[in-house]
Formats: structure tokens, sequence, C-alpha cells
């Protein structure tokens, strides 16, 4: 399951940010290097609602959550297991 | 700036040292910009009530006297009634010709209010205009962390009961778009003022707002000169006493007078209080370690390095709003 969930994390990163697949890595903080503005993390909290049936609360929106693929990863594997 | 001759980093290292002597340099170089680089004979000037606009009213006074200024105030539907008086207040003061424009009729027209209604009632069904005031705002506190804010939409009840949500990526779209009807159609206002009177448009915005992305593009940052576009508000209110603007005006909290319900710009936008922010900008802008700004403000290291990076993300992602339409695609 983790592997399918990140494959669906990375082609969404990717595609959302046009950037070439070899600058964003797996621990890429995607938003402190400025991959994703703030329209940008909207967006992917709605990616993550719709793709893997998830509804993140105010508690989750912090950076250890979301701040690279494999951050996302592993929370959107808890927020299903929870 | 070589770095020897950097001043140690302090509280009052932003403060104009020479009000007057910035207000020269600027009113002389409005005079010259618009007489003899944009050819245009005055100014038109957009006049909310708030202290950006009351400044720039003032200086455009100075650089153009009076004769040569006109200003406008451009009510709408949810627009404070105080935005009103207080600009008609400070247009008297400086003896400049103010006129109101209703843009409630336009923006109707563009079914700017229909447009962002719908939006909110797909957050909250019960939302009615009639019965209810909304406004949109940050919803975590993203200063030291980041990850960039989330927007929520409060709605509030006649009895003043509040109820908040996170905005989907949809709603939270629309709203904005629907609302930023209001800065583009002032612009529209200024630009016809200004053209019967062969005068430019004098935008009102700060360093703050440019820098920072809070302003409407092709909106409020639609104009020919930015006078105050180099000064932190911290500066905008010194300049604000050397021309004793109207102390209600002065004393007014910074609202964005978009939404329905009050809002402060803080806590739309900024998430923190302009004279604290202005002073980290200040050593952001100008290369200041963040120990050096910890020690001075009273926060800690990693506070500061949160806050800088915040500022960093924050111009990075809003360069799209300042950049002029791209031409060079083919041909010189």
């Amino acid at each position: 399951m983790r592997d399918e969930i990140k494959q669906k994390v990375t082609t969404y990163v990717l595609d959302s940010t046009f950037a070439e697949k070899e600058k964003i890595k797996d621990d890429t903080l995607i938003f402190q290097e400025g991959f994703f503005d703030s329209m940008g993390f909207v967006m992917l909290l709605g990616f993550l609602e719709e793709a893997f049936e998830i509804r993140p609360v105010d508690a989750d929106l912090v950076e250890e959550n979301f701040e690279s693929i494999n951050a996302i990863t592993n929370y959107v594997i808890n927020k299903k297991a929870a | 700036m070589n770095s020897k001759d950097k001043k140690p980093f302090s509280k009052d290292i932003i403060l104009l040292d020479n009000v007057e002597e910035a207000v020269n340099s600027i009113v002389n170089k409005m005079r010259s910009d618009t007489f003899q680089r944009l050819h245009r004979m005055g100014g038109v000037i957009g006049i909310s009530g708030g202290i950006d606009s009351a400044v720039c009213l003032a200086l455009a006074a100075k650089a153009y006297g009076p004769g040569k200024c006109f200003s406008i105030m451009m009510p709408e539907h949810d627009s404070s009634p105080e935005s009103e008086t207080l600009a008609k207040e400070l247009a008297d003061k400086f003896g400049i010709k103010a006129i109101k424009e209703d843009l409630t009729g336009a923006l109707a027209g563009f079914n700017c209010y229909g447009r962002r209604d719908e939006a909110v009632k797909k957050v909250f069904p019960e939302y009615n205009p009639k019965d209810y005031k909304m406004k949109i705002g940050i919803k975590q506190s993203g200063l030291y962390t980041n990850l960039p804010p989330v927007f929520s939409v409060t709605i509030v009840d006649k009895d003043g009961n509040e109820k908040e949500d996170r905005l989907p990526v949809k709603e939270f779209l629309q709203i904005v778009a629907a609302s930023n009807f209001k800065q583009r159609s002032r612009m529209c206002m200024l630009y016809y003022h200004a053209e019967v009177l062969h005068y430019i448009v004098v935008g009102t915005s700060n360093k703050n707002e440019k820098e920072q992305g809070f302003f409407v593009k092709f909106g409020d940052g639609g104009s020919d000169i930015f006078p105050i576009g180099n000064l932190y508000k911290t500066q905008i209110y010194q300049l604000a006493e050397y021309f004793e603007i109207p102390q209600a005006i002065i004393d007014r909290t910074p609202t964005t007078d978009t939404y329905s319900a009050e809002q402060t710009q803080e806590e739309f936008f900024y998430q923190l209080p302009y004279p604290l922010m202005d002073r980290y900008w200040y050593g952001y802008e100008n290369g200041y370690s963040p120990a050096e700004v910890a020690s001075v403000m009273g926060e800690t290291e990693e506070h500061v390095k949160s806050i800088f990076t915040n500022f960093e993300r924050k111009y990075k992602t809003t360069e799209y709003m300042r950049m002029a339409p791209i031409r060079d695609y083919y041909g010189k």
C-alpha cells in the first residue's frame, strides 16, 4: 500500500509543480524549497481528500505531515489507519 | 552598503531620520515623473479612509497643488460607512475635490456578490447574505512553520455568532476571484477620471503590500506611480504625523474593507502587527542575521529564522503578481 500511495503522491507533486523529476526527491522539502505556494498547499489538501478519501483536520496542518513526499505518504498511511 | 558601515540592528533602525527630507524627495520625483516623464497634468487618487491613501493624497497635494489633484471615494455594498466619512474629512483637510462613485451597481453587474455567495454557500449551506456577514482569513498561524497558510471562511449571523471552516480550493479561488472585481472596478473608475482630466493614477500600495503580494494584479496594483511603494508602514505613519493626517485615520486599524464582516489586514494576510513585521522585514531585507534580530526583538533565533523563511516564500510565490505581461516571444 505504501508504494501505491507514494507513487500517487509523487505523480501529483511532479505534475502540479511542473518540476523536473530529478529536482524533487522523496525527501526534498517541497515547501521550504518553494515548489509549493499557499495555493499549492490548498490544492494538495484537496487532492489528498479526493484521492485517498481522508479529511485533514486543523491539527494535521503541521510541517511534519507535508514537508516532503515521504512525509505526505506517511501522513496518508497514518490517517487511513486511524 | 559596505558591511563595516552597516549599523547594528535596532528597533529604531527602520525610522526615517528626516521625514521632511523624505517627503521633499518623494514630491519632487512625483512632479518630475508626472509632468515631464508621463506628460500628464495632475493626479487622481482613490481614497478609502485608510492611512496609505491619506498619506498619498497629502503627498499629491504637496506635489501637484490641491487644484491638480482629484480624489474619489468608491464605496460598495460591503464597505464600512466609516471609510467614506473619514475619506471626506481627509479631502476637505487638504482642499482637494472629492467625489463619490458608488461601485455597487457595477459589481452587481459583474455578479461579484452572487459569485462569492455561491462559493460561501457550498461551505455553509445556511449562509444567506441578508442575514449573515462573511470574511475569509488565515486558518492556522503559518509564521513559525514553512507551511503556507490555509484560508478559512467565517460567517457571522445577526446575533454575532460565528462559524468557521477551512476553504476547499475551488471555493477559495471563486471567493478571491469574485472579490477581486472590487479592486479591478476601482482601477477602471480611477482611470476613467484620470483620462477625462489627462491626469495619472496615483497608486496607494506600500512596500509590504507590493513585496509580500498583498494586492490585486491590475486592481490596486494597477496605477502609474506608487509614491509610498518603497516605504514600510512604520515610515508611512511617520509621514502621516508630519502631514497631520486626521487622528481617526491614524488610529484606525488597517482593514481589507473587502468582505462584509470586519477583518483586519493582520488577520487576513500578514499574521503579525505592523510594528513587528516591519522590523523583521527590514532585518531580512538588509541581511541581518536571525540571531542579531532575535536578540533585539526578544524572540528566539529559531522563530526569527522561520519568519525570514516565511517572507522569502511570500516574495518568491507572489512574483507572478509583480510581473509585467511577458512579450519577448518572437521578434525584437
